[in-house]
């Protein structure tokens, strides 16, 4: 049996489908590679189906979806006027905002500092840029100036600790020498000689003394804080 | 969500090739489906499915709605080719649209009867099975085989006219 025409457009779909049995596609098979008509419409219909099938599909606007979203489940939640207030203060009060406060008010205070800038007194000339650079240098240079004097403060109260602890060391050993020995020779009722290690203990503390005073000349700074 | 609106804003574009009126028409389905999903039974097929017949239903009232406005149209179409070309050039955006393949394919589309264009578009563009278009459609399936057919067959022929060649 040969295909007409009609047949072939009938069974178009399903041939290139790949539905038609394999007796039904060879007879369309030859028909087609016989036909001036067919031919160019198989081909033109497979290449609209190929085309069909590759077209994207057209970007949905957001506003179509929150339409959609407002007309079925209602208008979305809109919180004004005092309400939007306390929740605004509500999320205020949590833990995390407090420490972000108190961590950009600490560097505030750091920062306004360095630059010299007065809490007491605010001036606007304080922000002119010389001034304020002027101020920074300023504190930089106070802030080095009290670092070493601090690094020599601490240095000096060492070397006197260090010196009392040596002093001390030196007053134990000789009184450990002459330490008081009960001799066999010595007789009931009769006293030990201690008065052998006085003038020396005397000595040894009227040495230290001279050491601190010399100590309070060198660093008058030290000793005039810790007068005060 | 996001997922079923992109799948019907498809359908009602393809079918009506107007962004506004595509739009218009996903809102009328998912208040429909909204309003009547009490009255969906399984046994209709899947959730998709259904929704895409009441998107179908809403399509074929809005072209009957809109049915005198295009023939209107068509009265405007046969206006003299000066005053044609004098609208294209208004409208540059558009005619960039239709000097591409997908904008003539969908041209060519909306000049298909809504019978054939529902059946290519469920077919070739949803890639829907024939199973799922016949319950849609509520037809016979050999009515749905010969529709997508017939549907190809005048979208080729469509093309061809307008010097359009598919490659």
């Amino acid at each position: 049996m040969t295909w007409t025409c009609d047949q072939i457009e009938a069974q178009l779909s399903d041939y290139l489908e790949g539905l038609l049995p394999a007796q039904d596609r060879a007879e369309f098979e030859s028909h087609v590679h016989a036909c001036s008509d067919c031919a160019p419409l198989l081909a033109s219909v497979k290449d609209l189906m190929t085309e069909l099938r590759s077209m994207d599909e057209v970007e949905v606007s957001p506003r179509l979806i929150y339409s959609i979203l407002d007309q079925t489940l209602g208008p979305r939640e809109t919180v004004s006027g005092w309400q939007s207030f306390q929740k605004f203060i509500r999320g205020l009060a949590t833990p995390k905002f407090a420490y972000g406060v108190a961590s950009v008010l600490a560097t505030l205070v750091i920062v306004v500092s360095t630059f010299g800038i007065s809490f007491r007194k605010p001036k606007l000339a304080d922000l002119h840029p010389v001034t304020v650079y002027r101020n920074v240098d300023r504190q930089a240079h106070l802030s080095y100036a009290r670092l070493v004097r601090s690094v020599s403060d601490w240095r000096v109260v060492y070397e006197i600790q260090s010196r009392l602890r040596q002093g001390e060391n030196e007053l134990q050993a000789p009184s450990e020498d002459n330490a008081p020995q009960s001799t066999p020779e010595n007789q009931p009722g009769q006293k030990d000689d201690h008065t052998r290690t006085q003038p020396k203990q005397q000595n040894r503390a009227n040495e230290i003394g001279r050491q601190m005073e010399l100590l309070a000349a060198q660093c008058p700074v030290v000793f005039e804080r810790s007068i005060r | 969500m996001r997922r079923h609106t992109r799948r019907i804003f498809n359908v009602c574009y393809r079918f009506v090739g107007n962004r506004t009126e595509a739009e218009d028409i996903s809102q009328e389905v998912f208040l429909r489906v909204y309003r009547t999903l009490g009255s969906y039974r399984s046994a209709h097929g899947g959730f998709a499915t259904w929704m895409t017949s009441v998107t179908r239903n809403l399509l074929i009232d809005h072209y009957r709605r809109t049915k005198r406005d295009r023939q209107t149209d068509s009265l405007d179409d046969a206006m003299p080719v000066v005053e044609n070309k004098e609208s294209v050039a208004r409208r540059p955006d558009q005619q960039a649209l239709l000097n591409e393949l997908s904008g003539q394919v969908q041209s060519a589309l909306t000049r298909l009867s809504p019978e054939l264009r529902e059946a290519v578009i469920l077919r070739d563009l949803q890639q829907m099975e024939y199973a799922e278009i016949q319950q849609v459609l509520a037809v016979p399936e050999g009515t749905v085989k010969s529709r997508i057919n017939r549907g190809r067959i005048e979208l080729a022929k469509i093309l061809q006219q307008m010097g359009v060649r598919p490659s």
